[in-house]
């Protein structure tokens, strides 16, 4: 997932805006992301903002570059604000060459206080203007994206192809008028002064995507055709995705009455045959948990996304935390089967929400797809999938016996057990959340309860080969090795991608897309040619680590937390590594 | 021709382990009865249960079967009914199931008209668990879990699935076995959500509420003059306290199910519908 630097020269730009919510910051820091990616670079979108509907605080960000652009950036080409708040909240993002785009309508600015931090500030009165020639503010966020262009050297034609491409399907005054908004704001910026980049145009071959965008392509892919949820941030984006998708597939969405509603609906729906999938957020997935371990003993396929966001309880509902994988690896009562991937880039949501129907139909248990809201709602670009995928269907008799001898828990050596679905002749079979026999029947027997334990047991060992393995990212040989799971590996990359520009390789990382069954065997692998391993998570407990001793004892030199509801940063990776003795 | 229902086909090998004059054997014996005289198809035939006495039936019936968890077998029911809307669907639960843990499912769902039937054993007590008082159980009852008696009043459930907007309510009586029988294939052949709450006798843990006292009380609505396609008259009947009545307290004839507001299972099931091979462009036209 780092790319080998390549030989053309290194062409970065980092960009935020910085408003209110309900002021479109969120959909104009999108479309830049798209503007970027249509100039053929890699980009990242991230998102901050408060849990509320009107006012606040609220930001987005856009780095990228024709090398590699995996995540957000601190220090800031351009910052956008709309209001005098943007001046205070990012005063550490604001380094003596950022240019300052101010919506001088929110007031005049105390130019003595604000050049202490640039002197490069520029002053556009973005909601008369936008009235001005559009009779309304609407589009004024569009005629910030104009004078953006123009500062970053956009080619206009591909902006206004992508303003087009935004709002078709709406009316035609409003694009009429976004449109002109842009020409507007684009106008005012070439009046004030230069363009402070000139963005190349390369081969636009990626596509642009959100995690929880990725992990419903994903499940397209795989061929999903139920989804069930309550809404849940960060999970909700996924329910509107797929809700979106059922007028092009043959897929029903059902917005459930509450959590424990969404997973059995969706148990029932895999049970009569089709690919089911649920998801939620750490609080939801609290009610799922009884369920997780039905769907373990009766045997009942089963995909479930968990968005983490900061908790406990109702938390920062808004932000980002990886604190939930503890809670994922036993929840569910008794002696339960899954398997729980940790994707990290968008594309690897893609990949392993496809593997994790495939393993899910395959060994009849429920997989996690755990990500978090950093990844979840961010954009990131990724190679274009194929666009044909095959999901062959696993562990499904064709046609039962006639004579009524179909055993839908048959004691088998790799643990699967031939499944039928209502419907099919001669199947008859009772799928149990009691313990039962090999009909399904409820049985509290010895032998035949250790029988099925074991049984249900074998899967685990029969699926260890099938999971997304460990891999390592940088140089070979390094001072220190990073060790992450899940949505960190996209920092990490990308500073060990900025420092092989810069020469100077200290660092390489192990990444776990799949935390459980633990790769015990591939990581001790990994972890024995590294120097310094240092335990990188979004939590405030160590729960990667604690998982990695148990399993593993393999012990690490030191580790590095967050648990304040943002991300990690390259910046601060870069300093702690400084830092360290 | 696919294999029908028969009254041999249905009966599992195992013994059903109720107690000696349990109302469940006759709930039981009726729902199969039920079954044979529709001439359903056995393999398009699902039965969901819950956990109680009641969702013990699982083991006493040999048909395609889902024994899930206390309070969640219908919206297992609805996930199915939804994958392959050509199943014909029953559940199976309990007063305690239905009314008490599951209850909001019962609630939100009859609203959204799912063409399953719910059959609710009755009892008014948790009976597995040794005769707790349940949602249905009278006010002031001495059980194990309320020792000075119950202080709240109890469910109904009858007018409750009316506001839920139900489009079958019904009650039946264990006792009453061939009124049951034509009760629960009037559920099954209603195209929408049936609700037929059947009041179950418990020998164990409900003595006083045994057949001479519904006896008593109990009346059949056919037996008046009572119009089913009047929710108004519905809700009266269902308010009755002194007398019990029986039978169908409303339907609409014009009930459209859940299912046949979806246009992309209008010609074919989503499980017709399996894909052996999917293409992604229209599900990724928007990240270009």
């Amino acid at each position: 997932m780092t790319n080998k630097p390549t030989r053309t020269t290194p062409f970065t730009l980092n960009w935020k805006i910085a408003g209110q919510a309900g002021e479109g910051v969120m959909v104009i820091s999108k479309m830049m992301a798209k503007i970027c990616k249509r100039h053929g670079l890699q980009a990242f979108n991230y998102l901050e903002y408060p849990s509320l509907i009107k006012g606040g605080h609220q930001t987005g960000q856009v780095f990228a570059s024709n090398h590699q652009a995996s995540c957000q950036k601190k220090e800031l080409d351009i910052l956008v604000t709309l209001n005098k708040n943007g001046f205070k909240e990012h005063r550490d993002e604001i380094t003596p060459q950022t240019l300052i785009i101010y919506n001088s309508n929110a007031g005049e600015l105390d130019k003595k206080k604000h050049t202490q931090l640039t002197s490069n500030i520029v002053e556009i009165p973005f909601s008369s203007i936008t009235k001005e020639k559009t009779g309304s503010f609407n589009a004024a966020n569009i005629a910030v994206l104009g004078a953006s262009a123009y500062f970053l050297g956009f080619d206009p034609q591909i902006v206004e192809k992508i303003i087009k491409d935004e709002f078709a399907g709406k009316n035609k005054k409003i694009i009429k008028d976004d449109l002109l908004a842009f020409k507007v704001g684009f106008a005012a910026a070439k009046k004030i002064g230069q363009p402070i980049k000139k963005t190349p145009k390369l081969k636009d071959d990626q596509i642009l995507l959100t995690g929880n965008e990725a992990v419903g392509l994903g499940a397209i892919a795989a061929g999903v055709q139920f989804y069930s949820a309550y809404p849940m941030t960060p999970a909700t984006a996924l329910l509107h995705y797929l809700a979106a998708q059922q007028e092009n597939y043959p897929l029903v969405v059902k917005h459930s009455e509450d959590e424990i509603g969404a997973i059995n609906h969706a148990l029932g729906a895999s049970f009569a045959g089709i690919r089911a999938m649920t998801g939620t957020s750490g609080g939801g997935f609290a009610l799922m948990a009884e369920s997780v371990s039905l769907a373990s003993m009766a045997e009942i396929p089963l995909v479930i996304l968990e968005a983490q966001r900061k908790g406990p309880a109702t938390g920062l509902p808004t932000w980002t935390e990886q604190a939930d994988l503890s809670f994922i690896l036993t929840a569910g009562h008794g002696d339960t089967q899954r398997i729980v991937f940790t994707p990290g880039t968008v594309a690897e949501h893609f990949e392993l929400t496809k593997k994790a129907f495939y393993l899910a139909e395959k060994y009849q248990i429920p997989v996690f797809i755990l990500s978090d809201k950093f990844i979840l709602e961010s954009h990131q670009t990724m190679p274009k999938p194929e666009s044909k995928h095959e999901p062959l269907r696993q562990s499904m008799i064709k046609s039962a016996p006639k004579d009524n001898s179909f055993r839908r828990y048959k004691i088998t050596k790799d643990g699967v057990s031939p499944r039928s679905i209502p419907g099919q002749e001669h199947g008859l079979q009772l799928t149990n959340s009691y313990e039962h026999d090999e009909f399904g029947y409820g049985t509290e027997e010895i032998a035949t309860t250790i029988s099925q334990v074991e049984k249900r047991t074998r899967k685990m060992d029969s699926l260890a080969k099938e999971i997304a393995q460990p891999y390592l990212i940088g140089p070979k040989k390094a001072e220190v090795t990073f060790v992450c799971w899940g949505s960190t590996i996209n920092v990490v990359s990308q500073l060990i991608y900025d420092q092989s520009l810069a020469k100077k390789q200290t660092v390489n990382a192990i990444h776990l897309p799949t935390m459980w069954p633990f790769p015990k065997k591939e990581f001790t692998k990994l972890a024995n040619k590294t120097n310094k391993l240092i335990m990188i998570e979004g939590n405030q407990s160590g729960q990667g680590e604690r998982l990695i001793k148990q399993e593993t004892n393999i012990v690490f030199s030191d580790r590095i937390h967050r648990y304040d509801g943002r991300p990690f940063y390259v910046a601060d990776l870069q300093i702690w590594l400084k830092n360290r003795k | 021709m696919p294999c029908t229902i028969t009254a041999n086909s249905i009966k599992s090998p195992i013994t059903p382990t109720w107690c000696p004059g349990c109302g469940d054997f006759m709930i039981l014996n009726a729902l199969q009865k039920a079954f044979v005289e529709l001439e359903l198809v056995e393999a398009n035939t699902v039965i969901f249960y819950g956990i109680g006495c009641s969702g013990n039936m699982a083991d006493f019936n040999r048909a395609y079967g889902f024994h899930g968890l206390h309070g969640r077998a219908l919206p297992n029911a609805i996930g199915a009914k939804l994958a392959n809307h050509k199943l014909k669907i029953v559940v199976i639960a309990g007063d305690g199931d239905f009314y008490g843990e599951g209850l909001n499912h019962f609630i939100s769902l009859a609203r959204g008209n799912h063409d399953v039937t719910v059959i609710v054993h009755n009892n008014s007590r948790y009976s597995l668990t040794t005769g707790q008082s349940s949602p249905t159980t009278k006010k002031g009852i001495k059980t194990k879990s309320t020792p000075t008696g119950l202080v709240e009043k109890p469910f109904n459930p009858i007018a409750s699935a009316l506001v839920a907007e139900a489009s079958f309510v019904a009650r039946g009586y264990s006792t009453k076995f061939l009124d049951l029988i034509q009760l629960i294939k009037a559920g099954i052949s209603h195209s929408g959500f049936s609700l037929i709450d059947v009041i179950q006798l418990c020998p164990s843990f409900n003595k006083k509420e045994d057949h001479p006292f519904f006896a008593e009380r109990i009346y059949n609505l056919a037996t008046v003059d009572h119009n089913p396609n009047d929710k108004i008259a519905a809700m009266t009947r269902a308010q009755e306290t002194e007398k019990i009545p029986l039978g169908i307290f409303y339907q609409d004839k014009n009930s459209v199910p859940y299912h046949a507001h979806l246009s992309q299972i209008e010609t074919q099931s989503l499980i017709d519908q399996r894909p052996n091979q999917t293409n992604i462009n229209l599900a990724m036209a928007k990240f270009k």
